[in-house]
């Protein structure tokens, strides 16, 4: 049975939307741990666009999509070290690094892609998919959600791990400090720097393996610019989520499954205009996001180096 | 006094003139500018191509300043003009605000797509092309060749020149078969370079029934590609993949169908006559069947009878016999698409 409310359409939208949120989500949650140490991540996209070249280069050249996640993180990382030199230990603004950086890794991976890729365009086979037995067989729900290749599992297990360490552990604690009162942080003998770096570098980890899931799962190609501002889409949840990683998780969901919606409107030959429908998941994630994650508050010293010592 | 200021009149309108014809005929060298790599198989490869052979065909040079991305070109314009380019071609709907902009500023002729209110004499020109006709023509091939009777149309954004293609399909389809499904799905707002988007959409239109997909995307063609590489049809078989303005066979694994290629040799080359001619920015450019600048492309996967058929239905369209109109408004295109609950 094909159409509008069959069975197989319905999952394939939600499947789509699930597929559509986790690199969001990865992004988002990385995003957040950088937010809560104070720094503003800007250049996350750029993360994301070097660890989707290098995920897709891992994943084709050695036949294992596990590899290629290994080296998206890498090459996420790579970058953040970049931003972590230059924005933390040498207290650049964090605004104009993050952004020369999207745009000069932008341009680089169109540059290598033109080099590697551009006359044959490989593409990887359909991603292996891990079957949840009995939930599986859940009509609609079963294939879209609970048929996912494994590191959706993982990416989603990963909010409330990330959840707890906010909440219940050291590190986390050490986080919020380096975000809030860097200065506190800085008198209880930690160091601010490295705690910040730290968390710049689990942020590439987490927004390369975003980009290695975009292009390797996602589209199963790597072209330029393929992020098109997913990592800006991380930074907006990570924002409006405030502290919160369950809350970047629905948020990223509710956009993956608003943009199934425009998709099922659109098939449907629902005649509004297409931007209409378009503005529809940007406009639910906001909303919900204001109004449920409105209480909590962003990091005092968010965005400012921390310079011992300075007033 | 009076033959001095006849003499005088006389070398003002005589430079005038020889510096008015040096001017339009001094046509050195051209520039394109393109926001993906011009090896895409697609809208930027002919773009490059055609300026590259234009240029040739004219005796000129031609730089190419390619996968600039879809944001602010401007100071690329800028240094292009700067170094001596007599005509600037912008080659993406999203650089049509920023050209003629520099036009102005610069007083370099520049050309820009999707805008046809534009023209401005030597200095703007606009090359909305449409390749409605061989669009059509696809329709009709579609609707032979499905075996659900149900296509998909997937585009990664609404320029009018994309909106004419996606009516000129669905004409094309409703004409071999009314009882054919079309249904139509645009990715996102400028989803040029989103192959995550164009797969996932692209899987969604054939779970909702489609067998054979028209996909217009730049980048974002590549995930369509992707997906009915790796999705199956709902009777199990494959799912066809249609495409415009480019020849992706070099990179087909056996599902591309078919292919509405353009030939932008012709504009190019008529816009570099017009420069010299000083009546750049005056008129407006086409391709179409009958040059031969927009044909259908055949591929081992359509069988010669059903080839044979719209090759005489090409005949028909040239011949004026039948009437293909462009609909360049998003609200007519989606008004010509098929309810899927009906």
């Amino acid at each position: 049975m094909t159409g509008l409310f069959s069975e197989v359409f319905l999952g394939a939208l939600l499947f789509g939307a699930v597929t559509a949120a986790i690199p969001l989500l990865l992004a988002g949650l990385g995003e957040q741990m950088s937010e809560k140490a104070g720094v503003l991540n800007i250049g996350i996209e750029g993360m994301m666009i070097f660890g989707a070249y290098l995920g897709f280069v891992g994943a084709f050249y050695s036949g294992s999509l596990w590899l290629g996640f290994l080296t998206g993180a890498l090459g996420g990382m790579v970058v953040a070290l970049l931003m972590a030199l230059l924005c933390v230990r040498l207290g650049l603004n964090q605004i104009v690094i993050g952004i020369g950086l999207t745009l000069g890794l932008e341009g680089l991976t169109a540059l290598l892609h033109h080099f590697q890729f551009s006359r044959s365009y490989p593409r990887l086979p359909a991603a292996d998919r891990t079957v949840i037995p009995f939930l599986a067989d859940i009509p609609i729900l079963g294939p879209a959600l609970f048929r996912q290749h494994l590191i959706v599992y993982m990416a989603i297990a990963l909010v409330f791990v990330m959840g707890y360490i906010y909440r219940r552990t050291q590190l986390g604690l050490n986080l919020q400090a380096a975000g809030d009162k860097p200065a506190a942080l800085d008198v209880a003998g930690i160091d601010v720097v490295r705690t910040r770096t730290i968390a710049v570098l689990t942020t590439g980890a987490l927004a390369g393996l975003g980009g290695a899931y975009l292009a390797n799962v996602g589209a199963g190609i790597f072209i330029p610019f393929i992020t098109n501002g997913a990592g800006f889409l991380g930074i907006v949840l990570a924002m409006l989520a405030r502290g919160r990683p369950v809350w970047v998780l629905f948020g990223a969901l509710l956009f993956g499954v608003c943009l199934s919606l425009t998709t099922a409107m659109q098939v449907a030959g629902i005649n509004i205009p297409t931007d209409v429908i378009q503005m529809l998941p940007f406009l639910a994630v906001m909303i919900m996001l204001v109004l449920f994650g409105r209480r909590a508050s962003l990091p005092a010293a968010l965005g400012i180096p921390y310079e011992r010592g300075a007033r | 006094m009076l033959r001095v200021l006849k003499s005088s009149v006389s070398v003002i309108l005589l430079t005038g003139f020889m510096l008015s014809g040096a001017i339009a005929a001094d046509v050195k060298s051209i520039a394109i500018l393109t926001p993906e790599e011009g090896t895409d198989y697609g809208w930027n490869q002919q773009g490059v191509d055609a300026a590259k052979a234009a240029a040739a065909a004219t005796g000129v040079e031609v730089v190419v300043a390619q996968g600039l991305g879809y944001g602010d070109v401007r100071p690329t314009l800028r240094e292009l003009a700067e170094e001596g380019a007599s005509l600037l071609i912008a080659h993406a709907s999203g650089y049509n605000t920023s050209a003629p902009e520099i036009a102005n500023e610069l007083k370099v002729p520049v050309a820009i797509v999707d805008t046809p209110s534009a023209l401005k004499k030597g200095l703007v020109a606009d090359y909305t092309l449409s390749g409605h006709e061989g669009a059509y023509l696809a329709g009709r091939l579609a609707a032979k060749m499905t075996r659900s009777k149900a296509v998909g149309i997937v585009v990664s954004g609404e320029p009018p020149s994309w909106n004419s293609q996606s009516a000129g399909f669905a004409q094309g389809v409703k004409a071999e078969n009314p009882d054919v499904k079309v249904t139509y799905a645009v990715i996102g707002p400028a989803a040029y370079s989103d192959a995550a988007g164009g797969k996932r959409v692209t899987e969604s239109v054939i779970a909702s029934g489609a067998d054979i997909i028209f996909g217009q995307g730049n980048g974002s063609s590549f995930g369509m590609l992707q997906a009915v590489e790796t999705t199956k049809a709902a009777d199990g078989g494959k799912v066809y993949f249609i495409d415009v303005i480019g020849d992706k066979t070099p990179i087909d694994k056996g599902f591309l169908l078919s292919s509405v290629v353009w030939n932008i040799t012709p504009v190019y080359t008529a816009m570099i006559n017009d420069l010299k001619a000083d009546t750049f920015g005056t008129k407006s450019y086409s391709i179409g069947l009958k040059d031969d600048s927009v044909k259908l492309l055949k591929t081992a996967a359509i069988p010669d009878n059903v080839w044979t058929e719209v090759q005489a239905l090409r005949e028909d369209v040239i011949s004026g016999k039948i009437k293909v109109e462009p609909v360049f408004e998003a609200t007519a295109v989606r008004a010509l698409m098929t309810n899927v609950s009906e």
